[in-house]
């Protein structure tokens, strides 16, 4: 309930459409109701013979359904005003949130988790908020108003004619609650077949290569069989509901000719009031089922709600202190105050007791196995994370202490395996600085040797690419990367080398373009190869999180053997000749 | 709306084209072909089918029952004051209703079944003929496209069978019992209701088809909602490390106002179009009851008949929309229907010949290229020869390594020898058999392949290890484990054999799949086997496994193998360096290295590079 009245706040800037909206609805109904009462006078007066009073009233009811449809016109166009309004603020506060929570927070939910809250719990509250207050309210009014009218008819003949009315509600409610798991539990099994069928078209060349066709088969059928199961379930639900509510009615409808019949024929009623319940009860049909609809609806958006408060209710963790200055101005020393990390749910810290200097200007590459803390040490620089022990400073200034944009703007990533939007390259190199030039981002990306592939796509600068483009090799996208990071102009730059291998020539533009990046600012390289470690005038050694060596190529090689081990087996390249495959939808050769 | 709904294509229209006509034929008699393809479909559920109309029949007739009982109520036993009249016309009502409920429940429950069954009996065709067709068909496709004709494009069908038909059925049923009813009761009254049918069905069939518009770009629009929230929250790290959050905020905010503006269309469609239904719904009231009362003073009409118009009123208009509701899901169902069937009508291009024989077992492993030449049409429909006139012999069991920059032919090559493909010259023997002559199931029970990417399927690690040789016993999955040093990893693994590996082995890493694909392998004991070796660099222990176990794997076998790694192409039998689809050098490592041709200079290349 408490997140129910909690919805209701989402209203709250547009109550005055919401009041509205019900005004509207109210005198509409008062039309709707109007008519059968209006026509059952009319039936008397036919039997009365006045030609007069029948023409009166006909024009009457003529005149209840204009005003009935003005109204109604006016208050879809309200309410459907008021439920866009709260739509496209409820998505936008949700994204705007997502926005401001750390990265911890991501890593620890699933992508498509999350995507399920912003879309399907978002559309659920809102289509509540939205419509659902009117499907709730609506049919209520009509109900009650109806029940008025016909009480004020004959009590007694009402009471018994309304009986099935709130077992009609009722049971419509139960069908959406029994229903909905089931259908949920359909769209699951139909999921499950998707992904079958996915991972035999794109495993097509395995399952033919060890000729399985007919074990695949099996295995296939068994995924249609269950759904069929489920969908029999819910279609068992469907039958047995569905027309269950359209009996009900009829009993009442049954009643009242029954009771009512007598009570004409013994004068009590007039054939006119007769006929008007009889207008009032199939009135009422849709009115009942969707009541209970709508009070599925409310359930529904509450717990949707829950979800949806969940994330709205989790306060951002890293948020610089109200109006804290931008970063110094500085040529990006870096420093490691003592710091250590633990990422929240691990068993053993990622960082430990890091203290590390590094002058501006300077290229350090870090050097470790798998694990040893290298890449969450350089994400510590930008605040992507914050430290749980110790500082971080950049030009004299803790990380935490300056606001986090004008950090970030100094400090650039690129990836070992870059993130492309699906969008122009230009807008992709551009990403950084919206309103570069052309010029500048060719410059940018000629200073990447990017250029000239760039210039050999089919649009050019403006070819899209990412997700929903043109797929490039992992050598280009990172090209592309450091051509973004180049144009960001940062004061500390971030390089996480390729664990992809790419062929000779693609590995030698890359190092010409990577060289060239470094210029003039401050160089954390996370290196797995040797051709890479060249290029850093100092090499950080770390192991299990902690510093366990520092020094240059030749000073590393005879004080650590770690050291020793890594550049004997680990970092040769073993890759010979070929470039790297396009990533291919289908597996295979 | 040059529309399949639109009747024969000889239509009173002027100065058609020729090639609109042919259009239109053609489109009528895909039509043809939809429905004969739907009838087969339904053919094995006739008996249910036929019983479903007869609970239609009676659900329908129930439920038009009660304007004409209320009717006789109020002639027969109300006016004139006769109780036992009104008694029985109540039983008769309550009877009608029972009955509803009852052929309701058996017709939904029918409709159900049948129509599910028939899904079913459709995913199946589709995914058997999917795997009855050559990879080279895969290779021309898009898998997501495929993918969609088993599920987005079923699914269209399923509202269409288990929603449409029905509603099609009932709607029109009602709508003419309900004609025929009213026109039983007095002709003249009838004939003036009738007239507000042709207002209501062009008013609704024009809502339709103008909201379908307004409806496709509220979907459009919230489409690109969503791929952009998706894309920002896999992107999160990029936003974030470049601190841009405010601009994607922005465009988020353009997007959400364009879907809400698509979806203000249609509000004012909506606003438009049920209140103005509700108006004629009164206006055809008053009508009838200003008329038909002046009638019943007339002496002309009973006071029953003109409550039971004004009752039946309120069963008209449901009727009419839901018909006209039909239209878009018709429209759709049908598009779905011809993008499934035009699959089902392609023929696979690569079948065993009639009179082919089975491969000797165990085979001995020979492998020989007459001659072979492999031709394809690009998309400019230019011929290209992936491979030319390739002349070579493989001995049993020995290892060759094929070398060449992306597009040299080593796939082809490898994928004329798994018989993916006929060459287009010349022939690929195994055993002295020409492939094209042998059934396809005899090779490649006794070839291995292992794809650079290791495609795993989700399920345990036992099936996937197990995956060529199902019957495997437990130790034997060991020893192949054992065989490739991954045997470790798997007693680790906290379920041990029967852990889930996860949709592609997603819950290993990409050296631990690498190990399972070759126990895959392994296990089967191929004579001959095709590898296409990995490129992506994983941790130094893990790379020492791989290549021991792909030693392991090569041994006592033929092997052709795409090679990478200079250890692999080293300790190959035999290199095989392939450029433009010709076999440009052959010979050991050492003797190409002597020779100083192509491998030399890209050894050289390489050599260079590494030292730097």
């Amino acid at each position: 309930m408490r997140t129910f009245t909690r919805l209701l706040t989402f209203l709250r800037p547009y109550r005055r459409g919401v009041i509205w909206s019900f005004v509207l609805a109210v005198l509409a109904m008062v039309a709707t109701v109007a008519i059968p009462w209006l026509t059952g006078r009319a039936i008397d007066e036919v039997r009365d013979g006045d030609q007069d009073q029948l023409v009166t009233l006909g024009l009457l009811i003529g005149a209840a359904g204009v005003f009935r449809l003005l109204l109604t016109v006016g208050r879809r166009l309200v309410a459907g005003r008021v439920s866009l309004g709260v739509e496209v603020d409820l998505r936008q506060r949700m994204y705007a949130h997502l926005q401001s929570l750390e990265l911890a927070f991501f890593d620890r939910q699933q992508t498509g988790q999350l995507m399920s809250r912003a879309t399907v719990d978002l559309q659920s509250v809102r289509f509540f908020l939205g419509y659902g207050l009117i499907f709730l309210s609506q049919p209520l009014l009509t109900i009650l108003v109806a029940a008025v009218a016909m009480m004020a008819i004959d009590p007694v003949l009402a009471l018994i004619t309304l009986a099935p009315v709130p077992i009609v509600v009722l049971v419509a409610f139960r069908y959406g609650k029994r229903s909905r798991p089931e259908l949920q539990e359909l769209q699951q099994r139909i999921g499950e077949l998707t992904a079958e069928a996915e991972e035999n078209i794109s495993g097509v060349r395995v399952v033919k290569a060890f000729a399985r066709e007919g074990r695949q088969l099996l295995r296939f059928e068994a995924s249609t069989r269950r759904v069929f199961t489920q969908a029999m379930v819910t279609t068992r639900q469907r039958a047995f509901y569905q027309p269950f509510i359209g009996f009900l009615p009829q009993l009442g409808l049954a009643a009242l000719l029954f009771v009512g019949g007598r009570r004409v024929i013994d004068g009590q009623l007039s054939l006119g009031q007769f006929t008007a319940f009889y207008t009032y009860l199939l009135m009422l049909l849709g009115p009942m089922r969707m009541l209970g609809m709508a009070l599925g609806l409310a359930q529904r958006a509450t717990a949707s709600g829950a979800r949806v408060f969940e994330i709205l209710d989790r306060a951002p963790e890293i948020v610089a202190p109200e109006g804290a200055p931008a970063l110094p101005p500085g040529s990006g020393a870096v420093r490691f105050d003592h710091v250590t990390l633990r990422y929240d749910g691990a068993n053993r810290d990622a960082l430990h007791d890091v203290d590390l200097e590094v002058a501006a200007g300077t290229t350090v590459a870090l050097v470790g196995a798998t694990g040893s803390g290298k890449t969450t040490l350089a994400q510590l620089i930008g605040r992507l994370y914050d430290p749980t022990e110790g500082r971080v400073l950049v030009d004299g200034a803790d990380v935490r202490s300056v606001d986090v944009v004008s950090l970030r703007r100094a400090v650039a990533i690129v990836d070992d395996d870059p993130f492309l939007f699906s969008d122009t390259v230009h807008a992709n190199i551009a990403y950084a600085r919206e309103d570069a030039s052309r010029e500048e981002v060719e410059e940018a990306a000629r200073r990447a040797q990017a250029h000239d592939f760039i210039a050999r796509l089919p649009e050019g600068y403006d070819t899209r690419v990412g997700e929903r483009g043109l797929t490039l090799s992992g050598g280009q996208r990172q090209r592309i990367a450091i051509a973004r990071a180049l144009l960001a102009d940062p004061r500390v730059l971030i390089l996480d080398d390729a664990t992809s291998s790419v062929d000779a020539s693609t590995e030698q533009s890359i190092k010409v373009a990577l060289r060239e990046a470094m210029e003039g600012r401050t160089t954390f390289v996370i290196a797995h190869r040797l051709s890479t470690i060249a290029l850093a005038s100092e090499i950080i050694v770390l192991e299990d999180g902690r510093v366990v060596a520092r020094g240059t190529h030749d000073e590393l090689l005879e004080i650590s053997p770690l050291y020793q081990e890594i550049v004997e087996k680990g970092l040769p390249d073993s890759v010979f000749l070929t470039e790297k495959p396009r990533e291919r939808k289908v597996a295979g050769f | 709306m040059a529309g399949p709904i639109s009747g024969s294509p000889r239509g009173p229209r002027v100065a058609m084209s020729r090639e609109e006509l042919r259009r239109r034929m053609k489109q009528t008699g895909g039509r043809g072909r939809k429905i004969r393809g739907l009838l087969e479909l339904l053919k094995p559920y006739r008996g249910r089918v036929a019983l479903m109309f007869v609970a239609l029949i009676f659900a329908t007739a129930a439920s038009l029952a009660p304007p004409p009982l209320a009717k006789a109520a109020i002639d027969d036993g109300i006016v004139p004051g006769d109780l036992g009249t009104l008694d029985w016309v109540v039983a008769g009502f309550v009877i009608a209703a029972l009955t509803y409920w009852g052929a309701s429940y058996v017709q939904t429950y029918l409709v159900g079944w049948v129509g599910q069954r028939v899904l079913q009996d459709l995913r199946k065709k589709i995914f058997t003929h999917l795997q009855e067709m050559p990879v080279g068909f895969y290779e021309r496709r898009q898998a997501g496209v495929l993918i969609s004709r088993m599920t987005n494009d079923v699914e269209a069908l399923d509202s269409l069978v288990s929603d449409s038909v029905v509603t099609l059925f009932q709607a029109s049923l009602t709508l003419l019992g309900t004609i025929a009813i009213l026109a039983f009761l007095d002709l003249e009254l009838a004939a003036l209701t009738f007239l507000i049918f042709p207002v209501m069905f062009a008013a609704s069939l024009a809502f339709r088809i103008i909201s379908a518009d307004a409806y496709a770009r509220t979907r459009n629009t919230i489409g690109a909602i969503t791929g952009y929230l998706q894309e920002t929250l896999s992107g999160v790290r990029v936003v974030r490390a470049f601190g841009q959050e405010p601009r994607h905020l922005a465009r988020f905010r353009a997007l959400n106002l364009k879907n809400r503006d698509a979806n203000m269309t249609t509000v004012y469609l909506n606003a438009a179009y049920f209140p103005a239904v509700e108006f004629i719904s009164a206006v055809a009231t008053v009508g009838i009851l200003i008329y038909g009362g002046m009638q019943v003073i007339d002496g002309e009409v009973t006071v029953g008949v003109l409550v039971a118009f004004i009752a039946a009123l309120n069963g008209f208009f449901e009727p009419i929309q839901q018909l006209s509701q039909l239209y878009t899901q018709y429209q759709a169902g049908m598009a779905a229907l011809d993008k499934i069937f035009e699959l089902l009508d392609e023929q696979p291009d690569l079948v065993d010949a009639a009179d082919a024989v089975d491969l000797p077992s165990p085979l001995r492993g020979e492998i020989v290229f007459d001659g072979v030449t492999f031709s394809y049409r690009t998309e400019d429909d230019e011929i290209v020869n992936a491979l030319s006139d390739v002349e070579l012999t493989i001995p049993p069991g020995q290892t060759v390594a094929l070398v060449g920059a992306t597009g040299a032919g080593k796939s082809t090559f490898a994928k004329l020898v798994a018989r993916f493909y006929d060459p287009t010259a010349g022939a690929v023997l195994v055993d002295g058999v020409d492939l094209r002559r042998a059934r396809t199931d005899s090779l490649r029970s006794q070839m291995g392949i292992v794809p650079q990417e290791p495609f795993l399927f989700s399920g345990t690690l036992r099936e996937n290890v197990a995956f060529g040789r199902l019957e495997a016993r437990d130790d034997e999955v060991w020893t192949a484990l054992r065989g490739v040093g991954a045997d470790d990893f798997v007693r680790a693994l906290p379920d041990g054999l029967e852990t889930q590996i996860g949709e592609r082995g997603i819950s290993l890493s990409a050296g631990q799949r690498q190990l399972v694909a070759f126990a895959r392998a392994l296990i089967a004991d191929p004579r001959i086997l095709i590898l296409d070796e990995a490129t992506a660099n994983v941790d130094l222990h893990t790379e020492g496994k791989i290549e021991a176990g792909m030693r392991r794997l090569l041994a006592g076998r033929t092997a052709i193998v795409i090679a990478h790694r200079l250890s692999t192409i080293r300790q190959a039998g035999r290199i095989v360096v392939l450029d433009g689809g010709r076999v440009i050098e052959q010979g050991t490592h050492d003797e190409l290295v002597a020779a100083q041709g192509a491998y030399w200079r890209l050894y050289r290349d390489w050599a260079e590079n590494t030292a730097a």
